[in-house]
């Protein structure tokens, strides 16, 4: 009984990971398997269920599209398709070819009446245009840029 | 102004009072504003009293409320609330700054209001950090309230109140009835102090008096009904629960909230989070569990922020733990944090996911109030439904039921998005008309625009068309209609939006959070979406109108749960009203509001073209020449109809037709 | 307890599922993946009966509750199942010639029950790989012929002429061609015998095309 309740935690431990390395790495989860006991494939189920979780290593940067209902209708599409060329990011990718950005449909913020809504990093934009959407990554791209040369560069990419 | 030891209504008053959270007073509660009960004193009654008024308008008498729930943060509330300390600090000003939730004003956020107990209390909307200093010169130095958005009253003590309107004369504000959200905008969310204050936790007081049928009874009485968009009577799923026999059972509060265009929960949880806490411990004991569960969207995590915040405030001060209020009911709570699924808003994946498992919904019945959670009997509520569960306990079901209609009692929050010109989050009694909450209260359409129709109930939903604007709003009639109440989105829908458009849209959500389990379902909206997408980009059959509603009619009988039993929904309700949309995509190859990308030609307007070359630059299929004089002019034969040179015109010379 | 099954009242016990029921009583309700015991998740919606209220249930997961009254076989049971078929249907990748489980399979049989088009005669063709006319250079319609005769022609031991009319899903053509192809029977006569069973030279020319087709996928 107290191993079945034990799955109750599977999907915080998986949060908990995801917080540290910024997705959920394949030797973690093994390790997790080893830790609780669960069989990895029964991790792998839930780790490919749930939004949240991702598999594979993001950019320095993630910028969500909500894919809400009132930011849709306000235009969110056509801004997600421009970043996904501004960015330069191959289809079935989800990472900038600069590796510094990882672009997501994200589900409602509840923020609809500022749609469309597009949140860079911790920042969310209202009213986001192409235009605003250009600026803002340019900066960001800049002072990241920024930040390596004075650390002496030298991190990977991914 | 120096407190000794910061002295909060939650503390002790003096050594008389031998309340703590292992020693619970049962009159606790009320103790806080009306005590004290257990002895004679002036003194600390005083003390109490003046708390009050601290608590309310601050210790100078003024209290700056800044809305700083997500809409206020996502509009740079935080930088408004830092101006108007500095502003205060450097005018010299006596009062109290303070982040509180959301009016539900959502369309003229950032919002601060200046509170004072016979002040006209004016608020204003569209603030920024740069003209906080002016409005409080206007109000401190002028004494004005000029550039105000309202004012709570008139005071005739202020220069100016003639000119700005009362807030109850204003349409958006005077059709609404503010029963649960009334705290929402008004109170700091994480002080559990000006909850109190506000009659916060009274209702959980005489629950516990009561024997839990018949704190059944009264909700019963009342005609509550579940407010996440089943709208089942939530006495009835209390009581089921209640004769079970088993001691294990758990009380879930659903704040899934995942309709793209609602964020009612968010709203009550984030700006009156212990109004839903207490809603869900009287419901837990009204069903006989010691445990409850608050289930989180990952997506809104200031909620779950201010959700924690309130069980570990209410745990402190005994309100959570075991022997409440001494009255020898135990109960705790804990937050989760879901990891993204729609599906999840559905009770039995809910519940699986609550386990750690794949959030795969399971047939019913049995039902969770007879096995639920880790197989024991289970209620799931919807976060609206618990906050009126908490209101009703403290005023009375004779408060609640005065509103709405017979079979549809009380008030309902509504969110109004998209083409309106007031968006934001509404409470209305149910059976009040879409017309009056779109047209009335949301303020109608856009500049300019029309509307065409309105989509009630998110993707589950369905769309209704201008024309059936005077229907009430209630769970019979819109169903009839072909639609549902669903939790409460309104998302407008002017000319500038294509239905068809539209009904792909829900059906890729639909698509992506279909759980896979059951075929109608998985292989079902796949099928749809298909053919919309051929739709859309011209490539549809005469016969796909055929194949929509016989797929769409097979999931609604045939689906293993209600997301793919309401996938459909959208799509047929926009065939039954907008046959004729769907006919001109199909056999005219044309998108009547410019929106389905492939049936829109795109063109350069010369007299506006400044001769840039972005649009070449950026075009993928390299379908932009120059002309001779320098314009540029969009090739029709390579045109791919990817609509990037529209957006990324600097001047909007680029046309669509 | 008492339920009430296509009018007849029968006795059935706490925690039995209506399929139990049924099967007790010699009535047939068709399932695919349902297991007793292994997989009970009533996930392919094919076991639906009709209650009075007017819901279709899955038979398999429902549990049996006293004055229950349902029927196992209306229209409206049918039509749902037909969809689900359909729906199962396009999502299959349909090879009936080689499948280890030719002969013996549910959906082969539940698709022919209603009506559901798009399997080939292969299907229910008794002949296996070394018995199969192609092999001795017959031109057998088998493979782009829709099935649900039981395969008359070639119990008796002649080919498939055709006569139901052809398959027109892609991917089944395109597994004829592939077939056609690996046994040197020119496709140009596979067309002259099916023109007379298409429905339409529209049809036809569909036909003609994918089976044709000039890009053959490679994995």
């Amino acid at each position: 009984m107290n191993g079945e309740r034990n799955s109750a935690n599977l999907i915080e431990s998986l949060q908990k990971l995801q917080e540290r390395y910024g997705f959920l790495p394949k030797d973690a989860l093994m390790e997790l398997s080893k830790d609780g006991g669960a069989p990895l494939s029964r991790i792998f189920g839930v780790a490919t269920f749930y939004h949240q979780f991702k598999l594979e290593s993001p950019g320095k940067v993630l910028i969500s599209v909500c894919m809400g209902t009132a930011c849709h209708l306000r235009g969110n599409a056509n801004n997600y398709e421009f970043l996904r060329r501004f960015l330069r990011i191959a289809p079935g990718k989800s990472v900038s070819d600069d590796g510094l950005f990882s672009l997501e449909k994200a589900r409602c913020f509840g923020c609809c009446s500022l749609a469309p809504v597009v949140r860079v990093g911790d920042k969310l934009i209202g009213k986001a245009t192409p235009r605003e959407l250009q600026k803002i990554i340019s900066q960001v791209r800049e002072s990241i840029l920024r930040e390596e040369a004075v650390r002496g560069a030298g991190g990977d990419k991914t | 102004m120096m407190r000794q030891e910061y002295w909060t209504l939650m503390d002790p008053c003096c050594d008389y009072c031998l309340h703590s959270a292992s020693n619970p007073c049962v009159k606790y509660v009320v103790c806080r504003v009306r005590g004290p009960f257990c002895h004679k004193s002036v003194m600390c009654r005083n003390r109490r009293q003046q708390r009050v008024k601290e608590v309310l308008y601050g210790p100078q008498g003024v209290r700056i409320n800044v809305g700083a729930s997500s809409c206020g943060l996502a509009t740079g509330a935080e930088k408004v609330l830092e101006a108007v300390k500095d502003n205060l600090r450097s005018m010299g000003v006596e009062a109290e700054a303070s982040a509180v939730g959301c009016l539900g004003l959502c369309f003229m956020e950032p919002f601060i209001e200046i509170r004072s107990e016979d002040g006209p209390s004016p608020i204003y909307g569209h603030v920024s950090p740069d003209n906080v200093g002016e409005i409080f010169a206007k109000y401190f130095e002028e004494g004005s309230v000029d550039g105000a958005f309202a004012i709570r009253r008139r005071t005739g003590r202020f220069k100016d109140e003639d000119k700005v309107p009362l807030l109850d004369e204003l349409d958006v504000w005077r059709k609404q009835v503010k029963w649960v959200s009334r705290n929402c905008g008004v109170i700091n969310p994480e002080s559990i102090e000006e909850y109190i204050v506000s009659g916060g936790y009274e209702g959980l007081s005489r629950a516990l008096m009561m024997k839990p049928e018949e704190v059944i009874e009264e909700i019963r009485l009342s005609g509550l009904r579940g407010r996440g968009g089943a709208g089942f009577p939530t006495w009835l799923k209390w009581k089921v629960c209640r004769e079970q026999p088993s001691k294990e059972k758990y009380i879930i509060c659903n704040a899934d909230e995942g309709d793209p265009g609602a964020f009612m929960n968010r709203l009550l949880a984030e700006s009156d989070p212990h109004r839903v806490l207490e809603g869900l411990i009287i419901a837990g004991y009204a069903i006989g569990a010691s445990h409850g569960v608050i289930f989180v969207r990952a997506e809104k995590p200031l909620m779950a922020a201010r959700l924690e915040k309130a069980v570990e405030d209410a745990r402190k001060w005994g309100l959570l733990g075991e022997n409440i209020l001494g009255t020898g009911f135990n109960f705790d709570v804990r937050v989760m944090r879901s990891a993204g699924a729609f599906v999840c808003g559905e009770e039995t994946a809910m519940i699986a996911a609550i386990e750690g498992r794949r959030a795969m919904p399971r047939q019913r019945p049995p039902y969770p109030a007879s096995k639920g959670l880790w197989d024991k009997p289970t209620v799931v509520n919807n976060v609206e439904t618990l906050a009126h569960v908490a209101t009703i306990m403290a005023h009375g079901w004779q408060e609640f039921a005065k509103y709405g209609t017979e079979r549809s009692r009380g008030t309902k929050m509504f969110c109004v998005t998209g083409g309106v010109k007031r968006t934001g989050a509404f409470e209305v009694p149910i059976g009040t008309t879409i017309r009056t909450l779109v047209c009335d209260i949301a303020g109608g359409p856009h500049e300019g625009r029309k509307i065409k129709a309105v989509q009630i109930g998110g993707p589950s939903g369905g769309c209704l068309p201008e024309k059936l604007f005077d229907l009430p709003i209630d769970y019979e009639s819109l169903q009839e209609a072909g639609a549902i109440m669903g939790s409460g989105g309104l998302v407008v829908i002017d000319d500038s939006n294509c239905m068809v458009d539209v009904a792909r849209y829900f059906t890729s959500f639909t698509l992506a959070e279909s759980c896979g389990k059951c075929v109608p379902c998985r292989i079902g909206t796949k099928t749809l979406y298909d053919r919309l997408s051929a739709i859309v980009e011209g490539l549809g059959d005469p016969d796909d109108l055929r194949l929509l509603e016989e797929v769409g009619t097979t999931m609604k009988d045939a689906a293993l749960c209600a997301l793919g039993g309401t996938a459909p929904n959208p799509i047929l309700s926009s065939l039954r009203y907008f046959k004729d949309e769907y006919e001109e995509h199909i056999v005219g190859k044309r998108c009547p509001a410019k929106v389905c990308s492939k049936l829109v030609t795109y063109d350069i307007n010369r007299e506006l073209c400044v001769k840039c070359g972005l649009c070449a630059k950026s075009c993928p299929a390299n379908a932009i020449i120059k002309t001779d004089d320098g314009f540029f002019a969009v090739d029709q034969l390579k045109c791919i109809k990817c609509g990037t040179c529209f957006i990324t015109c600097p001047r909007d010379a680029v046309e669509k037709r | 307890m008492k339920i009430r099954i296509n009018g007849l009242e029968v006795e059935a016990k706490e925690g039995e599922r209506i399929l139990d029921v049924a099967d007790r009583l010699g009535i047939r309700i068709p399932t695919l993946c349902y297991l007793r015991g292994i997989y009970e998740g009533a996930s392919c919606r094919i076991c639906v009966v009709e209650l009075n209220n007017g819901k279709l249930i899955p038979a398999c997961a429902y549990e049996v509750s006293d004055g229950l009254v349902l029927s196992t076989d209306t229209p409206r049971i049918r039509e749902s199942r037909r969809l689900t078929l359909e729906l199962l249907l396009s999502a299959h990748r349909i090879s009936c010639q080689d499948c280890p489980k030719k002969g013996e399979c549910a959906l082969v049989e539940l698709c022919s029950e209603y009506g559901v088009e798009g399997i080939p005669v292969c299907a229910e063709c008794p002949l296996h790989e070394e018995d199969c006319f192609l092999g001795r250079g017959e031109i057998c319609l088998g493979p782009i012929t829709i099935s649900g005769c039981k395969a008359e022609c070639i119990r008796d031991g002649k080919l498939c002429e055709g006569c139901r009319g052809p398959v027109t899903r892609r991917d089944v053509l395109e597994r004829g061609r592939a077939i056609y192809l690996e046994h040197g029977i020119p496709l140009e006569t596979v067309l002259e015998k099916l023109k007379i069973y298409c429905a339409s030279s529209r049809e036809f020319d569909l036909i003609r095309e994918r089976l044709m087709a000039r890009e053959v996928i490679e994995k």
